[in-house]
């Protein structure tokens, strides 16, 4: 279209210039219209989508390496630390007490071994215990094998009731009847983490 | 030869009895231990409580001072220079102050006003056996007045199983029929715990020989036994108080066996 319209002009140059100004006239150019259509969505060329996945990808794996590489490293418990200011004023927080005497010393000694011997004696005691109980029952389960196979079978089923259990272990005191627990204050003791 | 030859005749003999009474028939009876199980811990033994005074001095003489200390140890310095004259003392701050000593006090008198519950009961000074609020620190087990035959007997509550049931099912009914449903027990397994049996006197043996009798544990967990149901008596008894209990020294050596 634009070769055929610049031979057009040159022809109308070529043959003067009356000529050229009634073409001229003749000419209707449309008016300019505010609108264009929808501009394409760019079409982007697969390569470059690929590398930037790529890309992306990598920086993750970057990352996943970075974590496992320190994975070993253990993050540091605050509760488990012991506080600076124990580490720091540990001379002057050290009680300053005589050394004890040899007699004492003997004296612990003595009582530690009396103690192994007391331990030891209440472990066996423990097990003769265990062994007894164990053997009651055996002979129980003979003794009602004997009269019923069926029965026998019935005792050595597994009891899924028991679990699971809930006991409440003896304490040095009994729980005071009725007692009204006052209330307290409540410090809120937990820390706050704040994200960076 | 002769001789040994008679021996062994004896002993075919012997045998050809022992076969023909063979399918003897016996009662199978569960019975149940009911306990509760201490409450409180074990008051220490006098080697136990030597142990533990000299654990806490070694505690003590490894410890740091506390803050509280270091501070008590400031203001007596502090005291003592003001006493000397050689510190101003600021009369506004001083009398506001708390000092550590204050603090001590304080909480001695707080500790003080507190009423730790007993370790003994009165149901232990009353010697009440029904009730299972005495002896906190031992195990109680449960002992029922039974009719075996003519006589009264204080049992382990026991009875006999119906058919179709399983001893656990017996166990669980018999307890239910001697102290009632308020009582509520938690039992250790389908498994029984002990064993014991009996033959009847001579005169009743007419269907079975005697009672064999499958013991199951449980431990109480609330509740007490029903209170109409008291007319045959009960008692929750400590093992040595138990032992006493119990006519029967063949019971007693079986229920033994299993008691901790």
């Amino acid at each position: 279209m634009s070769l055929l319209g610049a031979f057009a002009r040159l022809g109308l140059q070529r043959c003067g210039g009356a000529a050229g100004a009634a073409v001229a006239r003749c000419l209707h150019t449309t008016p300019v219209l505010c609108a264009e259509p929808l501009k394409k969505k760019k079409k982007l060329d697969p390569q470059i989508v690929k590398q930037r996945e790529d890309r992306k990808k990598k920086k993750i794996e970057k990352q996943i390496r970075r974590l496992e590489k320190n994975a070993r490293q253990l993050k540091p418990v605050e509760e488990l630390e012991v506080p600076l200011e124990l580490i720091d004023e540990k001379e002057k927080r050290q009680r300053k007490l005589t050394p004890l005497g040899s007699a004492e010393l003997e004296e612990r000694a003595l009582l530690k071994k009396q103690w192994a011997h007391y331990k030891h004696d209440e472990r066996v005691a423990d097990f003769q215990i265990v062994d007894r109980l164990i053997q009651a029952q055996n002979k129980a389960l003979a003794e009602l094998r004997r009269e019923s196979e069926e029965l026998y079978q019935a005792a050595i089923e597994v009891d899924p009731q028991l679990l699971p259990v809930a006991v409440k272990g003896p304490v040095a005191t009994p729980p005071i009847k009725n007692y009204a627990s006052p209330d307290g204050d409540y410090l809120h003791q937990s820390m706050k983490w704040e994200v960076k | 030869m002769l001789r040994r030859f008679v021996q062994v005749g004896a002993r075919e003999l012997r045998r050809t009895q022992s076969t023909a009474a063979a399918p003897e028939k016996w009662d199978l009876y569960a019975g149940v231990l009911v306990e509760r199980l201490p409450v409180v811990s074990k008051s220490l033994n006098p080697l136990e409580k030597q142990f533990q005074d000299m654990l806490w001095r070694v505690e003590y003489e490894n410890s740091l001072k506390s803050d509280h200390e270091l501070k008590h140890e400031r203001e007596i310095v502090q005291a003592e220079l003001i006493k000397k004259g050689k510190v101003q003392v600021d009369l506004e701050d001083s009398g506001a102050k708390q000092t550590a000593q204050d603090l001590k006090d304080a909480y001695v008198e707080e500790l003080k006003k507190f009423q730790l519950g007993s370790r003994t009961t009165p149901d232990d000074q009353a010697n009440k056996t029904s009730s299972t609020d005495r002896c906190l620190e031992q195990t109680l087990y449960l002992l029922v007045q039974q009719k075996l035959g003519q006589q009264q007997h204080l049992l382990l509550p026991q009875g006999k199983r119906q058919e179709g049931e399983t001893m656990r099912q017996t166990a669980e009914r018999v307890l239910r029929e001697h102290c009632g449903q308020e009582l509520h027990v938690l039992f250790y397994g389908n498994a029984p715990v002990g064993f014991h049996k009996y033959k009847y006197p001579a005169n009743q043996r007419t269907e079975s020989t005697g009672a064999k009798v499958f013991f199951y544990r449980a431990s109480l967990r609330s509740g007490q036994v029903a209170a109409e149901k008291q007319q045959p008596k009960f008692e929750w008894l400590p093992k040595e108080a138990l032992n006493g209990k119990l006519s029967n020294a063949a019971y007693a050596e079986s229920v033994n066996k299993f008691l901790l």
